[in-house]
């Protein structure tokens, strides 16, 4: 039998599995990149079963198909334009009301398609039984129940999957009706949308229409307006008639056919009595305890990614240093010798000794975190502060990262659901203190000036973030969100799924910052053989000695700074041969120099982050405001402080 | 604050007191067909299943005006308060 190609598609809400399920699929044949053009993540993998070759292509986790995010625009137009063979719609059977409400949209695009009844073990524990044969008759759609984290089921879900696309023929799905009012809005809409080409079922785009979706609304009115204007005047009548916005009517009636479907289907048999999960929930969101629990947690992951990640990177640095011998055998201690081993290798060393010590560890408790649902309940408990500077709960959760490094931070902005929260969380996160700053912040003023002095510094920090967040929150154009967002209950989290996605990130991590630290570290390392950094420094003395009052050699390490923050510090004990900095800095220059080291700019990694994700001209723009920032900042802290010390 | 409505008893969802649970009788957002100021949050909490009609149930809120966290149809959400108070449900007895 000759090869074929299929595509399936793997759709759902949120946290229902789906990511495991695609893992149990694709083992290691899996490509995570980007839509393209857009910031939203496609994961694709491949498999071979029965003689077939088949792409199985991972939908981001979403509630519903309207444009609310990017996330939903972009799994629409795939499921429309590039039709897979079949979706496979992965839906918690714990929560079957609010995931079937998904289904039926995607009934109404009119996809073939199959649903993975997942969770079926916590469904149980709830006390909820379903009749999955009734499920099927009344949705019109085989039903496969997984347990996907054990992986049961998942065989008999792809063999149902190969089956109906063997068929040929579409599942004939339920048919979704609404009141005879909308229904008669929707036929007539649909026959004049019938008269042209267009990648969305007719009835689908009447539907959506009338729900008033910009996108779609946008695309026929470039083909006819007549019909958009319409839609605009049928919603106005049902509007009128019901007194509610007519999306709100057509979502009730969609979530009325749902309720049915769940009255038949689903018996809640055992009481609900709160279980061990309902108790931790209860606790970790206490408007006490559960902050204790957050500090708590927080803080001993800091603290053991740190001790982890000091041990382990100074451990790989040895290691790495222990090859400089055979390296200047080779290429002599002349330029060459130099450029090759301080600016190339400088830079792989320099990015090795973060990615694996630091970026790992922090990704494996970052993705057990967010599997087992604690993330959400920290959101939870930190929306109030959040929106203090105009964004919400969920915004917690990168500039959390933020301490560890800036680079997953700006890529976990992604959690945000508009273009421009999520800027504004990325601007926010990138003036954090990172792990490389803390080494500075404790190095420096922590060690010379007391811990008093460092807490103060982390301190001013917050409320510098605070004012700029506001500030930029103010600027920037748009609507602010608020927080809509589900807590799923608490579970235990699938050790493979969150190595996979560690490795991931760890991956992107690695393509994103290894290229600018090398070709930054050679470019230095080419500036000082070329002796042009004396040069510089002397360019630079009217910031560093007249403004910020520092010593003039400053200038070159805070240039060393944008590869990697604790650069700063280091070359700073290179250049004063000593790393008694009490010798040659004083209390005041140290905070001075710290507090400028903090703000001034983005390094390379988090500007190429901030790039991949905002195009270059906003990355530009942050970092020139972060270093116009620091500098004035840094004058009026010395001018602040002579007065007053 | 209860507010006395002409016919119904509407409250703010806020009004609800924990354990307590009321029907959703609407959503107060700007209003309109398209992309009136604020289709996108009202579009979504109809998604969650907050449409008019439904049952929700108040299990508490986050301290210094924090979030709210209800459930809806079998599931938990938070809601930040902004948003909460815009919804208006009447009391269940």
């Amino acid at each position: 039998m000759a090869k074929r190609k299929l595509v399936i598609a793997l759709a759902g809400n949120a946290n229902v599995g789906k990511s495991v399920i695609f893992n149990y699929l694709t083992g290691l044949h899996q490509h995570i990149g980007n839509w393209p053009g857009k910031t939203v993540e496609k994961a694709e993998g491949t498999l071979h079963f029965k003689g077939y070759t088949i792409d199985i292509v991972d939908l981001p986790g979403i509630y519903s198909l309207s444009t609310y995010s990017l996330e939903e625009l972009v799994s629409r137009k795939y499921i429309a334009v590039e039709k897979p063979d079949i979706v496979i719609n992965v839906v918690d059977a714990s929560v079957l009301e609010r995931n079937l409400f998904f289904t039926l949209q995607l009934i109404e695009l009119e996809t073939p398609m199959i649903i993975a009844l997942n969770q079926m073990d916590i469904a149980k524990k709830k006390g909820i039984e379903i009749d999955i044969e009734k499920l099927e008759k009344l949705l019109g759609i085989p039903v496969v129940p997984t347990v996907a984290i054990k992986g049961v089921g998942i065989f008999q879900l792809l063999e149902k999957a190969i089956e109906i696309i063997e068929k040929g023929t579409m599942t004939k799905h339920v048919e979704v009706k609404y009141g005879e009012e909308i229904e008669k809005r929707i036929a007539e809409l649909a026959k004049m949308v019938e008269r042209f080409q267009f990648w969305y079922p007719p009835r689908y785009v009447a539907i959506k229409l009338l729900e008033g979706d910009g996108e779609i609304a946008r695309e026929v009115s470039r083909i006819d307006l007549q019909v958009v204007l319409t839609a605009k005047k049928f919603a106005k009548e049902l509007e009128n008639l019901h007194g509610h916005a007519c999306s709100t009517l057509i979502t009730s009636e969609r979530y009325e056919v749902v309720g049915c479907i769940v009255r038949e289907a689903q018996k809640i048999v055992a009481p609900i009595k709160p279980s061990f999960e309902e108790k931790f929930h209860a606790v970790t969101t206490h408007k006490v305890i559960g902050y204790l629990i957050m500090v708590f947690s927080l803080l001993l992951m800091f603290y053991s990614i740190f001790m982890f990640g000091g041990y382990m990177s100074e451990m790989l640095s040895n290691f790495f240093y222990g090859w400089k011998p055979i390296f200047t055998s080779l290429l002599g201690t002349g330029i060459v010798g130099k450029i090759v081993w301080d600016g190339a290798m400088g830079g792989v060393i320099a990015g090795v000794t973060i990615a694996l010590p630091y970026i790992l560890p922090f990704y494996i408790v970052l993705y057990f975190l967010e599997d087992s649902g604690y993330l959400s309940r920290i959101a939870f408990l930190m929306d109030n502060a959040m929106h203090k500077m105009g964004l919400h709960g969920k915004a917690f959760i990168p500039v959390m990262l933020g301490y560890g490094c800036n680079v997953p931070a700006c890529l976990g902005c992604r959690i945000m659901e508009t273009e421009r929260e999520r800027l504004l969380a990325a601007f926010v996160t990138t003036l954090v203190p990172c792990a490389a700053t803390t080494v500075i912040i404790l190095g420096l003023v922590g060690q010379f000036l007391g811990i008093q002095w460092a807490l103060m510094l982390y301190v001013l920090n917050i409320v510098v973030i605070f004012a700029l967040g506001k500030l930029a929150f103010k600027v920037l154009p748009g609507e602010p969100t608020a927080l809509i967002m589900e807590m799923h209950d608490y579970r235990v989290p699938h050790l493979k799924t969150v190595m996979k996605q560690t490795w991931f990130r760890l991956a992107e991590f690695i393509k994103i910052a290894f290229p600018l630290i090398i070709v930054g570290s050679l470019a230095i390392k080419l500036a000082e053989v070329l002796g042009l950094l004396k040069p510089i420094a002397t360019a630079l003395t009217p910031i560093t000695v007249m403004w910020l009052g520092l010593p003039p050699i400053t200038g070159i390490t805070l240039i060393f700074g944008v590869l990697r923050k604790e650069l700063t510090l280091i070359m700073l004990a290179t250049l004063l041969e000593t790393t008694n900095f009490a010798q040659a800095l004083t209390p005041t220059q140290m905070i001075v120099f710290t507090l400028v080291a903090m703000f001034y700019i983005p390094c390379v990694a988090t500007i190429a982050a901030l790039v991949r994700e905002f195009g270059w001209k906003k990355a530009l723009f942050i970092t020139i405001f972060e270093i116009v920032f620091a500098i004035i900042l840094g004058g009026v802290a010395l001018r602040a402080l002579t007065l007053t010390l | 604050m209860e507010k006395q409505n002409s016919e119904r008893h509407e409250i703010p969802l806020t009004a609800l007191k924990n354990g307590e649970t009321g029907t959703v009788t609407s959503v107060r957002t700007g209003r309109g067909w398209g992309h009136g100021r604020s289709w996108g949050f009202e579009k979504r909490l109809m998604d969650m299943g907050l449409t008019p009609g439904t049952k929700v149930t108040v299990v508490k809120s986050a301290p210094f005006h924090g979030p709210l966290e209800i459930l809806v149809r079998g599931s938990r959400l938070a809601l930040g308060r902004g948003m909460a108070e815009r919804i208006f449900v009447e009391r269940e007895k």
